[in-house]
């Protein structure tokens, strides 16, 4: 799938904790986001990424978590069912069923952000991600593909010294003893940014032309950027100060949208002058586009229909309408492709299989992972 | 000339005025929580419910502009970029440690170098190596969120502040002392305890949530402190304490090598080549001679 | 194509120039081949071809270079390497990116080329050098020559008309060595590049080559010919011409296939003349002493797995007191694990290892390797001291020993092994031979009876390689027991006592080198390629045949 498809989608997703706190929404874009994560996942021929964690397990960790805090330190509600002596500070008091449920629901809209997320790191690539940085910070970008690169190889540096001390007699014992793996990775990885930095200038990297000579050439340029972003600065300064003020708020929002309109500008002007093409243009395909569709079309009844919810000051059911639950299911289409543990399921679509890029040696052909080049 | 010298001095004035302006916002997003029960009892709900995202946007907002005033010169040459990529790589890894590692919770090595690398390579390389460390380790394992801009702001300003303590050690003649390191380790532990208050912030509204209900009207400043107070050390006073004692400890114990060498590298980083090339003209000159001088940075 | 006149190059903070008044001439669609030994300025002459040097090294320049017309040290290395394509020893230390294309496309993306013409480059490059099949592979799954060919075609995106290379092979082994130096004849030859190659390996090269250029360091001068002329006056020369300078052939042969002729004719009379006996099994003279020596480090039917393949199966191996035994066999034999189950850094599922009787299967490493020193592939893993004695002081310190208890004095050992004058110093600014010795006195510091080498010979020019030859031969005559992983052959005729070949993580034959080495084709000599039968295998063992 195109990036953009998959930007689209977690907006959409990410979209339902922000503006609803109905119990019943949530859990159903928390499946539904676990769903497709899990789909995603099963599709990566590698196993699950370093320090991954599920979704499902952070959900079962974060509901009761909340429930916890705010069982404890609020005292709201009206059906008390245990009552604390009130000698314990902060957690003295009565206890509620409606403090509990609102905690649990706080849980499950951290659970149900970080499940839209963790299907953004398991879908895009590094790289792609990476790609869909603004144009001004095309530096960064640079920087930031380095370190991603970097990354697996000092992995295995690490692992390389690890055995180099291991057989000079080295055991690990305490904090001190992180020194010898530490320093021979931190110079080995000094000495290589040197090499790196040679090899990046011997094939033109823009060392003459950024830096010293470009702020010459630009001063004048950058100093209207830096005027203009200040004026931005104050603008956001000043309306999240009216905010706070009981009368400012009329105020506010022009001036935030003024400051943003400022930075956009900065960053569009800089990004006008670095000067890069980009290689990898992925592909919209016809799936982009229904996805793309349905994951606005998903959150539109929510929008229109707006069922908050609370569970204060007494306890009852949240409201339902079936035809924002029913809207909710248009993300589940991305879940449905492919040959992971869902697709090839009860549900599956049997779609075409499509190895992401970058973890299938075999997949030697362009193509793959929605990418193509057009060839002259 | 001159003209190019005031462009250059307006531009010197601005950084510092970007610096002063994103320090307030940040100020004001991270008292911001404070105001919220007395904004929901003067009848401002609306505020509330976006309250996560109002920060999350301010903290963008910061987290951009100085994003853009770091960049220039900390990426400005091959071998900056690359020093850069390398010790965000490097840091990365180290913050794999922390999940790898059982045993302290809330410990985390990233500090160690975010703060030395500041120290040594100087603030806008601080920044960029605090925020993008987060950055990237966010992308390898999908630490992405909402959050991220707010998380990527707080590590660069660790980064960012750390040739304050240079300043400091200056003042006191305590450069190439022990007290060097005790300056260091004491800003690492400062850090180490904040960063995970002001991380609390940004949860926090979802935590207390927007509620009219919840407040009974003329709660103020006082019981919010009370209660974020709870909230700090119920979720985070004993990660944060981890994370302090362990960046002291790995400052105490790491900081004179490391300093040592990442100094040694500075030299072949961090110099200029000036004058030199200019003196070459195709062929005009069957031996001429063109210096390229380095100025050491440190 | 590119014109050098009287170049003179002095680093900052340097005493001594790096290059002095060097001058010579390359024309379009030659292949120079640059030598001398490590530090003697080579890196830096190819480096001023495309103005990294002194543009990104600082330092002081003068004299006049001109490549492809212009100067690099007046338009700079972004200017330049769109006329030069500048490829380095280390393949992985150039890649930014973590995919062929994106990698090759790199330098494209930077000159901001309109993407058209970007993905007809990128085609283009993949073409020459044989990659298309690679194409959407992440870098770190290609072997070390896959690499450097990416590494060739990132840097000839740009099409530059020159591509300088600065020891490309050094840190491959032979077959990916070959596909490399392949490629890169195949540009000369195809494309009409000019090619400016570093190399220490001169018969890998020489057969490509029309040009040598010889740069000795110091102030001697350097000397630039064909490489008739140029192996003839320098004493670095392949072991076919070294026998026939010997032998006073003229022309004197540089490759294989020059000295052939030589020999064809003669061959069976040459083997003739000697007596057969001796000849198709010559007995080295210290091979006699070390005949009954003490069998000191046994492995029993070893089976060993290495992330959750099995890579050596029911191997037996038996590593005696004074005697020096080489493994040799290709990528993926299982050298490598075989050496880590040894000294327990991989255990194996069977079997056992026994050090001088005592079973040490499952033995700690640290207590292991007190006395079984093993040293890595890389030493820089080794090292992170800030001066040279400290490292042999932070094993002493891990295994508990006193200073003053040393088996041997630091001081002594570091003499030793000829670092006296470095004991201050900080390791990483030393060459790579010498990091080597460091590496080696900081593993043997313990003073142990068996020293295992994992691919000591990579990135060693010829002199750093004598050197390690001898402190190999010299750890034999302690009684050490010595196995030692190369590919390379040369120094395995040097020093071997005994060969054992592996294959498929089972040894597949073993013996004395003369039968073992000679006799397959993979691993022969340059000398025992050029006398088949014969049964030599390094020039000593020719000449003393044939000159008596």
């Amino acid at each position: 799938m195109h990036p953009l498809a998959w930007f689209l989608w977690i907006a959409a997703a990410a979209l339902v904790p922000l503006a609803t706190r109905n119990p019943l929404y949530l859990v159903i874009d928390f499946a539904v986001t676990c769903v497709v994560a899990d789909a995603v996942r099963g599709q990566l021929p590698q196993g699950p990424l370093p320090a991954f964690v599920s979704p499902v397990r952070f959900g079962l960790f974060a509901v009761p978590a909340g429930a916890l805090f705010n069982v404890l330190t609020s005292h709201v509600g009206e059906a008390v069912f245990l009552r604390l002596p009130d000698a314990i500070p902060l957690i003295g008091g009565p206890l509620t069923v409606e403090s509990l449920v609102y905690g649990a629901i706080n849980g499950l809209i951290l659970a149900t952000l970080f499940s839209a997320f963790a299907v953004l790191t398991l879908a895009v690539p590094v790289r792609d991600l990476i790609a869909y940085l603004p144009r001004a910070f095309y530096p960064i970008a640079v920087v930031s593909a380095i370190a991603a690169t970097f990354v697996p190889s000092s992995l295995r540096q690490f692992q390389q010294v690890r055995e180099a001390q291991a057989i000079r007699g080295y055991r690990m014992r305490g904090l001190r003893d992180w020194l010898p793996l530490f320093m021979p990775v931190l110079i080995g990885g000094l000495e290589r940014a040197l090499q790196l930095a040679e090899a990046m200038t011997a094939r033109g990297f823009a060392s003459d032309e950024s830096g010293e000579q470009a702020s010459k050439r630009n001063g004048g340029r950058t100093v209207v950027s830096q005027l203009v972003l200040t004026g931005g600065l104050l603008c956001v300064l000043a309306g999240g100060v009216m905010r706070l003020l009981p009368q400012g708020s009329a105020v506010s929002l022009p001036l935030l949208l003024a400051g943003s309109l400022a930075t956009a500008w900065v960053v569009w002007r800089v990004g006008s002058q670095v000067r890069y093409t980009r290689y990898r243009r992925p592909v919209w395909a016809g799936i982009d586009s229904a996805v793309a569709v349905l994951s606005v079309l998903a959150v539109i009844p929510l929008l229109v229909l707006a069922h908050d919810y609370s569970p204060y000051p007494r306890l009852s059911p949240p409201a339902f309408d079936l035809r924002v639950g029913i809207a909710f299911l248009g993300l589940l289409v991305p879940g449905l492709r492919g040959t992971g543990p869902l697709g090839s399921g009860p549900l599956g679509s049997g779609g075409d299989r499509r190895c992401p890029s970058g973890h299938s040696p075999e997949l030697g052909t362009i193509g793959h992972s929605g990418e193509q080049h057009d060839h002259v | 000339m001159a003209a190019r010298k005031a462009v250059r001095s307006t531009a010197n004035a601005l950084r510092w005025v970007v610096y002063g302006l994103t320090s307030l916002i940040g100020v004001v997003a991270f008292l911001y929580p404070f105001f919220i029960p007395s904004l929901t009892s003067s009848g401002g709900l609306a505020h509330a419910v976006d309250s996560p995202l109002f920060l999350g946007l301010l903290g963008g907002f910061s987290l951009v502009a100085l994003l853009l005033e770091a960049q220039g010169e900390a990426t400005s040459d091959a071998k900056r970029t690359a020093l850069l990529g390398v010790l965000v790589g490097l840091n990365a890894v180290l913050g794999f440690l922390e999940t790898a590692i059982p045993g302290p919770g809330g410990f985390s090595p990233t500090f160690f170098l975010i703060i030395l690398g500041g120290y040594v390579y100087g603030g806008r390389f601080g920044f960029l190596l605090g925020s993008l460390t987060l950055f990237v380790s966010a992308l390898i394992t999908g630490g992405i969120g909402p959050w991220l801009p707010y998380r990527m702001l707080v590590a660069g300003w660790i980064g960012l502040g750390a040739p304050l303590v240079l300043a400091l050690s200056r003042a006191f003649h305590a450069q190439g002392t022990r007290w060097e390191l005790v300056l260091l380790a004491g800003y690492g532990a400062v850090w180490g305890l904040a960063f995970g208050a002001l991380m609390d912030l940004w949860f926090w509204p979802f935590a207390i949530g927007p509620d009219t209900q919840h407040w009974q009207p003329g709660v103020g400043l006082g019981e919010t402190l009370q209660r974020f107070l709870a909230f700090y050390i119920a979720t985070s006073l004993i990660w944060d304490a981890m994370r302090a004692v362990g960046t002291v400890a790995m400052i105490l114990l790491f900081g004179a090598p490391t300093v040592r060498t990442l100094r040694r590298f500075a030299r072949r980083f961090f110099f200029t080549v000036a004058a030199g090339p200019a003196a070459y003209v195709a062929g005009e000159r069957a031996a001429a001679s063109g210096t390229a001088t380095r100025e050491a940075r440190g | 194509m590119i014109t050098c006149e009287r170049v003179s190059f002095r680093y900052p903070d340097a005493a001594q120039p790096a290059l002095s008044d060097v001058s010579f001439t390359v024309s379009e669609g030659d292949f120079v081949v640059v030598v001398g030994p490590s530090g003697a300025g080579k890196s830096t002459l190819l480096r001023s071809l495309n103005g990294l040097v002194p543009h990104f090294t600082g330092g002081t320049f003068s004299g006049r270079l001109v490549v492809d017309g212009f100067e690099p040290v007046a338009v700079g290395p972004q200017r330049m390497c769109r006329h030069v394509g500048f490829v380095f020893q280390d393949p992985e230390a150039q890649f930014v990116m973590d995919r062929v294309e994106d990698e090759i496309a790199f330098a494209l993306e930077n000159a901001a080329m309109a993407p058209q013409e970007m993905r007809s480059r990128v085609e283009e490059v993949l073409g020459l050098l044989e990659l298309a099949s690679l194409r959407g592979r992440t870098l770190a799954t290609l072997s070390g020559g896959e690499k450097q060919r990416v590494a060739i075609a990132a840097a000839l995106a740009l099409r530059p008309r020159v591509l300088v290379l600065d020891e490309p092979t050094s840190q491959l082994d032979p077959q990916s060595a070959e596909d490399v130096l392949t490629a890169v004849a195949r540009l000369n030859v195809e494309a009409g590049l000019t090619i400016v190659l570093a190399e220490h390996r001169l018969e890998r090269v020489l057969s490509f080559a029309n040009r040598v250029i010889f740069v000795p360091g110091g102030a001697a001068p350097v000397i630039a010919g064909s490489p008739r002329e140029v192996v003839a006056s320098i004493a670095l020369a392949p072991p076919v011409s070294k026998l026939g300078k010997a032998l006073g052939w003229s022309p004197l042969p540089v490759t294989l296939e020059e000295a052939q002729p030589f020999v064809a004719g003669s061959l069976p009379e040459i083997l003739g003349g000697v007596s057969s006996g001796t000849l198709t099994a010559p007995i080295p003279a210290s091979d006699a002493g070390h005949a009954s020596s003490a069998t000191y480090l046994v492995a029993e039917s070893l089976d060993v797995a290495y992330t959750g393949q099995r890579v050596v199966s029911d191997v037996s191996l038996t590593l005696s007191r004074g005697e020096v035994t080489v493994l040799m066999g290709r990528n993926g034999a299982g050298k490598s694990t075989l050496l880590k189950s040894l000294v327990g850094l991989v255990r194996p599922e069977r079997g056992r290892v026994r050090l001088d009787g005592r079973d040490i299967t499952a033995a700690p490493v640290a207590e292991i390797c007190r006395d079984v020193a093993y040293l890595p592939q890389d030493p820089n893993a080794l090292l992170f001291a800030e001066t040279v004695v400290e490292e042999l002081h932070i094993t002493l310190r891990n295994h508990g020993i006193a200073l003053s208890a040393a088996p041997v004095p630091p001081e002594v050992l570091l003499g030793r092994l000829g670092l006296a004058d470095k004991v201050a110093a900080y390791p990483r600014d030393l060459s790579v031979g010498e990091r080597q010795r460091v590496a080696l006195a900081a593993i043997m510091v313990t003073e142990p009876g068996v020293l295992l080498l994992d691919e000591p010979t990579r990135g060693l020019d010829y002199e750093a390689k004598a050197r390690l030859a001898d402190l190999i031969r010299q750890a034999r005559d302690a009684r050490l027991a010595v196995l030692l992983v190369t590919h390379d052959v040369e120094l395995a005729a040097a020093v071997a006592d005994r060969v054992v070949l592996m294959g498929d993580g089972r040894i597949v034959a073993q013996g004395d080198p003369y039968t073992v080495l000679a006799g397959s084709t993979g691993f022969a000599t340059q000398i025992a390629r050029l006398f088949p039968g014969a049964g030599w295998l390094t020039v000593e063992d020719a000449l003393k045949a044939l000159k008596p």
